[in-house]
């Protein structure tokens, strides 16, 4: 039953940040915010629920496993620009983000 | 330990499955989850000075087994679902006058039938029991796509699919605020809170998907609308109890209903009673009371560490821990039987609310705070 479970490979984020480009590697299971904060990165957020939009960054190449509708806090606008909540973001592949970090 | 960490939080499954037991053999055995909620409240004011730390092993992880509790919340929205189709089943039998005997099968009282006091109780039973649904409901709606569903589903079940959304979009966003419909200010009590909170998630819900709905050029009404949804996610029950009781069957489920929602919002009604937070300021530890106790601990799968839950929303049940939120010193069993008489709530509350003002409240909620004194509200 716990095969359900099991871990697949972790991803890794390239992460464009107002000053340079930071490789990151996110483990499956892990949100994207969580693994940039862990990593010591300031990512902005405040709620991690999903509900105040404060972590949102945009994403331009590869895919996420977004955990919850992100249509209540992002603009259809935003969506279709790539944007995503990163507290509710996990890696289905490698991606390149672009976030500005708190300075 | 990492056994014991897991198995401390089987409370509430194995007591709604002997609740779902107890009405199926019938007699007094009806009243099982009545008397369990009783030796529970005991229990919790017995153990009320046991405060235990989150446990972790060496490298600092915790002994939690993600994979074995969800396991075990995923299995409460069945075993919610059974206990509604065994009070169906017992609802039926009263309405369609089949015989009182007692049979013994094996070492089993079963008795056939069931009396109208015996009925009350399985209804009392089954209305506590399906109250505590709201911990798993909590609990899932912060995890995963899935998880967000069974959230929704078992919160259904009492008629409160909104709840879901409004936990998540509304009360961790304005909690201690007055646009947070589950945070109840000084001078409210329990009751007042219970319907206020239910109505003002409830539209706050059907606002947000309004809105999502505009900004994507769809309708209000259609089945895009979660709102809808979730009313629609309880009509099962609805047809359910209609079909076995009839009349008997509505009473039945209206004080399932009443019973497991006041639940849910007397949760609610504890978790941040008078705090208050500054509008735009973080959500800090401070902006929530903690109950902590181990029995509450334990029973309520950590729900009441509220001040980490709502700084790290993200993080799971068995991982919250004793992160210096003003504490409320005793567990929710004990201060629930406090808020059922206000008065009494609220004299037990003045003294807390007091030193949150001195000790923890920045000086712009303070002059907040003021503004109820000014008011004569004190607690
Ligand atoms: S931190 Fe609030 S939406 Fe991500």
């Amino acid at each position: 039953m716990f095969n359900l479970f099991k871990k697949s490979k972790d991803h890794i984020a390239d992460i464009e940040t107002n000053s340079n480009t930071i490789a990151l590697k996110v483990e499956k299971g892990k949100t994207l915010l969580n693994a940039a904060l862990s990593s010591g990165i300031a990512w902005p957020h405040k709620c991690k629920v999903g509900s105040c939009g404060t972590c949102k960054s945009q994403v331009l190449l590869g895919d996420i496993k977004a955990q919850i509708d992100f249509g209540y806090v992002l603009s259809q606008e935003e969506i279709e620009a790539g944007y995503v909540l990163a507290c509710q973001s996990e890696l289905k592949s490698d991606i390149k983000v672009k976030i500005k970090l708190i300075e | 330990m990492k056994l014991f960490v897991n198995a401390r939080y089987l409370i509430v499954p194995v007591s709604s499955l002997l609740t779902i037991f107890g009405i199926i053999l019938g007699g007094l055995l009806a009243w099982v989850g009545v008397f369990l909620f009783g030796v529970y409240t005991i229990i919790d004011t017995l153990t009320k000075d046991i405060h235990l730390r989150a446990e972790k092993n060496q490298d600092g992880e915790s002994y939690g087994v993600k994979e074995f509790q969800y396991v075990v919340m995923y299995i409460m929205l069945p075993v919610f679902i059974l206990l509604q189709i065994v009070l169906a089943w017992r609802l039926f039998q009263f309405t369609s006058g089949v015989g009182i005997e007692p049979l013994q099968i094996g070492v089993l009282n079963y008795q056939t039938g069931i009396t109208l006091t015996n009925l009350i109780g399985a209804t009392l039973s089954t209305a506590l029991w399906a109250g505590l649904g709201i911990i798993y409901g909590h609990e899932l709606s912060h995890n995963k796509k899935e998880g967000f569903f069974v959230s929704r589903l078992i919160m259904a079940l009492s008629g409160s699919a909104h709840f879901t959304y409004a936990h998540v979009y509304n009360h961790h966003l304005d909690l201690g605020h007055e646009d947070d419909p589950a945070t109840a200010p000084r001078g409210r009590n329990v009751y007042a809170h219970t319907w206020l909170s239910h109505a003002g998630q409830s539209k706050f819900s059907y606002d947000l998907e309004q809105k999502k709905l505009r900004k994507q050029g769809k309708s209000t009404l259609s089945f895009k609308n979660k709102w809808i949804i979730g009313y629609l996610y309880s009509l099962p029950s609805v047809f359910l109890f209609v079909w076995a009781g009839g009349l008997y069957g509505v009473a039945a489920l209206i004080t399932v209903w009443a019973i497991s929602n006041f639940l849910l919002e007397a949760l609610n009604f504890m978790g941040h009673y008078g705090l208050i937070r500054n509008p735009g300021e973080p959500v800090e530890h401070r902006h929530s009371w903690d109950n902590d106790n181990v029995f509450t601990s334990w029973f309520f799968i950590e729900i009441g560490r509220q001040g980490d839950h709502h700084v790290r929303g993200e993080t799971y049940f068995w991982e919250l821990d004793d992160v210096g939120a003003p504490n409320y010193g005793i567990g929710y069993f004990s201060l629930f039987v406090l808020t059922l008489i206000p008065p009494l709530f609220r004299r037990f509350v003045k003294k807390l609310l007091n030193d949150w003002d001195k000790n923890y409240a920045t000086d712009a909620e303070v002059s907040i705070a003021n503004k109820f004194k000014a008011l004569g509200i004190q607690s």
